[in-house]
């Protein structure tokens, strides 16, 4: 049987080919019944799949493939026509044989399911429908299909000479003459690929040493010329070995558009262009789910019920257009249909339901922005939501899965007219355009599809600064508060961070989190720039992943490493490692190219203990830091209280004057809350700070004077002191 | 069947300690090197090593052996396959290859697997020393282990700067 397991690998992959191609025949032939070429194609390769499982024994296959194939040999010889039941059960047997197949491809045995019924209903649908049922069986139309033409199946099983043309005259010439495949393919190990790009990167090393050194010798220039060029096309080249048409995931679609259609009740033509369009092969299987969710919801909610259509003056039968191309350095797959739009204003109150915003800023939202609220975990998954926004349903996961191969996923959708869903994903995952950070003497490389933006620190704090909690440092971008990291305290590679004052903060963005990695500054062909010389592309470098090793890999911090021209070692950092590790709160999500949010939200809140009592929080996107006063320290200046700092003061407020009532203790130290405001910072004078906490509902406006709304806190309705009139008031 | 079946080793020295690794695994041994460190990673992985193409984590076993390497300075690579992973051993001197009848080796005894741990799974004594055989995979998975307790802290120590 070891001997044997080789062999079986070959049947299954060469089997799920030929599935693949049945189900693309079997639509076709329901468009066009008549066709016989297609026919005894679908025959041939029945009758294939029969064959070879009686050479290995498999007796459930074998049983249900000559169930199919009598069927087929009764439709090719004209005994038969094709109705809904016969196409039914081929399509029943296309996924009864595919699930035996998978079920000898995991377990090596064909499985426990019983596919006998199934094989009575092939047999019943092949014996049903006789072209007559009266005694005399031979009709008119019998002669056009002469009996012996019907020998040669046995035969003609695994040779590429075209079927024999059947010389019916009543046929129309098939339009989609077969494709007569030449021999102009091999197949070849992925095994033997990877390790030919391994040594293509080789030699783009030692291709760069050789350009490094310095030669006066024309000769040896030119012979230097050559193999770069060389080197250059070979990389090329090597790595296109790696690529695979769309045409590998797309095949199924149409019998998915099918089956989705007729269970319910929509009529959908699914059109596909581009299917020649080449992604990396690891790539090509991660996009399958995605996509294939994609269009399921189109046909399900997208497009809509033949009757409606047609009284809304659209054609009865919808569009479901597929669509791959290049762009820019990636592969876009869009998925468009010509259904009734998304129901904006559904999503809208969704998401205020749901608490996601306020009524106000729902109305306030662009449509673009609107749309984003279907990326929301959960959003749709409520039983709710199919009738609700009539689309979406795991978007969310639709969205993760494309992050999480470095793509991105857009839609657009027009009342009435459709929506376009447009799914962009890298070429390839082993070559990838990364942003190489210096962080102390070491080096690493961060996914360029991950990084949104680099922001320099200055020295003198005059732009964007990092400013928050000690224990939560974050940075304010464009009414954001993005979490940040310093990179060289993370990794331990300074005991203290030293790039806080002029580094660089590298905003990423993975999954529905976005934070800031604090580094040194970028790598780049010129050495080592400073943040100012580098928002351009120059240390943006095209790197060849390489595994480290699966016992490195669980450490969850670095992807793998490559190496750079300069032959030296970088490892490729985890952000999705780093984000488990750091246990970032989750931000909000800035749309793509969406002007400013209009309402700036604050999510964490600082809570305090006023000292009488009361419970108030503070937005910690204003806290500065916390201090400690002794009660001696705090000085008297006309009617306002100050404590001295370095060379300069600070003015007190004592949250429950504030609040409006009276501290009636006086402990002998003084918790403040230093906070920053647009006039100025000062100190609000607490009695105990309680916790940092993330609010759990939006801010119900009151009436108490200095306070801002309440909030839920820690499943507490707290005060929010309102700062601004608290600096108004001092 | 009457013969016992051979096995070849690899033999080296660390420290004054001799080991050995089954020749079939090991890639090759090369001298120096370039290592990148990978920060937080467990002490016993030095470094990054780039040989032909592949990334190769190289690990310093003397610690986990109960030895001590006495180059430091001019450390020796044993690189080794496992699966589809190379990984460097840093060893102080590369010594001969022997082949071995299976009868010849013990089990190693309750004392000295206290030193070299699980990674050790038998004893030969060639003409002039005793030998530990080490199965290589079991070495670098006890040497890599993840330590969660570091990230922990290094989470925490990020916290307050």
């Amino acid at each position: 049987m070891t001997d044997n397991r080789e062999f079986i690998e070959e049947f299954l992959v060469e089997s799920s080919e030929n599935l693949d191609q049945l189900d693309q025949d079997l639509i076709a032939l329901e468009k066009q019944p008549d066709d016989a070429q297609r026919v005894a194609s679908i025959f041939r390769t029945v009758h294939t799949i029969k064959g070879n499982s009686g050479f290995f024994g498999f007796s459930k296959l074998g049983a249900l493939a000559h169930s199919g194939e009598h069927l087929l040999g009764r439709l090719r010889d004209g005994k038969l026509t094709l109705d809904d039941r016969v196409t039914g059960s081929l399509y029943s047997m296309v996924d009864a044989v595919r699930s035996i197949l998978q079920a000898i491809e995991t377990t090596g045995n064909e499985g426990d399911q019983d596919y006998r019924d199934l094989s009575r209903a092939l047999a019943a649908a092949a014996e049903q429908t006789p072209i007559s049922t009266s005694p005399s069986p031979v009709t008119q139309e019998s002669p056009a299909v002469p009996e012996p033409r019907a020998a040669a199946p046995a035969a003609a099983v695994p040779a590429a000479t075209p079927p024999p043309a059947q010389p019916i005259p009543p046929v129309q010439p098939t339009a989609a003459a077969p494709v007569a495949t030449a021999e102009t393919t091999v197949r070849v190990d992925v095994d033997l690929l990877a390790s030919i790009l391994d040594l293509v990167g080789e030699l783009v090393l030692a291709r760069n040493q050789l350009r490094s050194l310095d030669s006066d010798d024309p000769a040896v220039q030119a012979v230097a010329q050559r193999i770069n060029t060389v080197t250059n096309a070979l990389q090329e080249t090597a790595v296109k070995t790696r690529m695979q048409p769309v045409e590998h995931v797309f095949n199924r679609f149409p019998r998915t558009v099918r089956d989705v259609a007729a269970s319910c009740g929509k009529e959908v033509e699914l059109v596909i262009d581009g299917a020649d369009t080449e992604l990396d092969r690891t790539l090509i299987e991660s996009i399958r789910d995605p996509l294939t969710h994609l269009i399921r919801n189109s046909v399900d909610h997208g497009i809509e019920p033949p009757d409606v259509r047609v009284a809304s003056g659209k054609p009865r039968v919808g569009r479901l257009s597929l669509r791959a191309f290049n762009e820019s350095g990636r592969v876009t797959i869009e998925v468009a249909d010509d259904g009734g739009g998304i129901a904006f204003e559904k999503v809208r109150e969704k998401a205020v339901a749901r608490g996601l915003v306020s009524a106000a800023e729902a109305a306030a939202m662009p449509p673009d922005q609107v749309l984003q609220f279907i990326f929301e975990p959960g959003f749709s998954t409520a039983a709710t939501v199919t009738s609700v926004s009539g689309r979406g349903v795991g978007m969310d996961v639709v969205r993760t899965n494309i992050e999480a191969i470095g793509g991105t996923v857009d839609i657009q959708s027009t009342a009435g007219i459709g929506t376009v869903i447009s799914v962009h994903v890298p070429l390839t995952l082993a070559i990838m355009p990364a942003l190489v950070v210096r962080c102390g003497s070491e080096r690493f490389a961060i996914p360029q599809s991950a990084v949104g933006e680099l922001v320099p620190l200055k020295r003198d704090r005059s732009g964007p600064r990092i400013e928050g909690l000690a224990e939560a440092p974050v940075m304010r971008v464009r009414g954001r508060l993005v979490p940040i990291v310093f990179l060289d305290q993370f990794l331990g590679i300074r005991e203290t961070t030293a790039c806080r004052e002029d580094g660089t903060v590298v905003l990423v963005r993975v999954d529905d989190r976005e934070f800031g990695l604090v580094v040194d500054g970028m790598q780049s062909s010129a050495g080592h720039l400073r943040c100012r010389e580098l928002l351009d592309a120059a240390s943006l470098s095209t790197i060849v992943v390489k595994p480290i090793g699966g016992l490195l890999t669980a450490l969850g911090l670095y992807t793998g490493a490559t190496v750079l021209g300069d032959g030296g070692v970088v490892l490729i950092l985890d952000l999705r490692g780093l984000l488990r590790i750091l246990r970032l709160p989750p931000v909000d999500r800035e749309p793509d190219a969406a002007p400013i949010p209009i309402v700036e939200i604050t999510d964490r809140y600082l809570v305090c203990g006023t000292l009488g009592g009361r419970r108030v929080a503070v937005p910690l996107a204003d806290v500065v830091r916390l201090e400690t006063f002794h009660r001696d320290e705090v000085e008297v200046v006309g009617h306002r209280r100050v404590v001295r700092r370095g060379d300069g003061f600070t003015t007190l407020e004592d949250a429950d004057e504030l609040l409006g009532c009276v501290s009636t203790t006086s402990p002998p130290t003084v918790n403040v809350v230093v906070v920053g405001g647009s006039q100025g910072g000062f100190g609000l004078a607490v009695g105990s700070i309680i916790d940092v906490l993330a609010a759990e509902s939006r801010l119900q406006p009151t009436t108490s004077p200095g306070v801002a709304g309440i909030l839920a806190l820690g499943g507490v309705a707290t005060e929010v002191i309102d700062l601004d009139t608290a600096v108004g008031d001092a | 069947m009457n013969e016992p079946p051979m096995h070849d080793f690899c033999t080296f020295r660390i420290g004054d300690a001799c080991f050995a690794v089954p020749t079939a695994g090991v890639v090759e041994v090369l001298r120096g090197g370039h290592l990148t460190r990978v920060p937080l990673a467990p002490d016993a992985i030095l470094g990054l090593l780039h040989l032909r193409g592949r990334i190769v984590p190289v690990i310093d076993p003397a610690i986990h052996l109960g030895v001590s390497r006495k180059t430091p300075e001019q450390p020796t690579h044993l690189v080794i396959a496992l699966q589809d992973d190379w990984y460097g051993l840093v060893i102080d001197e590369m010594l001969d290859v022997l082949e071995l009848p299976q009868d010849r080796i013990e089990q190693p005894t309750t004392s000295s697997a206290e030193g070299p741990g699980e990674a050790l799974v038998g004893v030969f004594a060639a003409p002039d020393r005793l030998v530990h055989l080490l199965d290589p995979q079991r070495m670098i998975q006890s040497f890599m282990r993840p330590r969660p307790q570091t990230l922990e802290r290094q989470a925490i120590s990020h916290g307050r700067s």
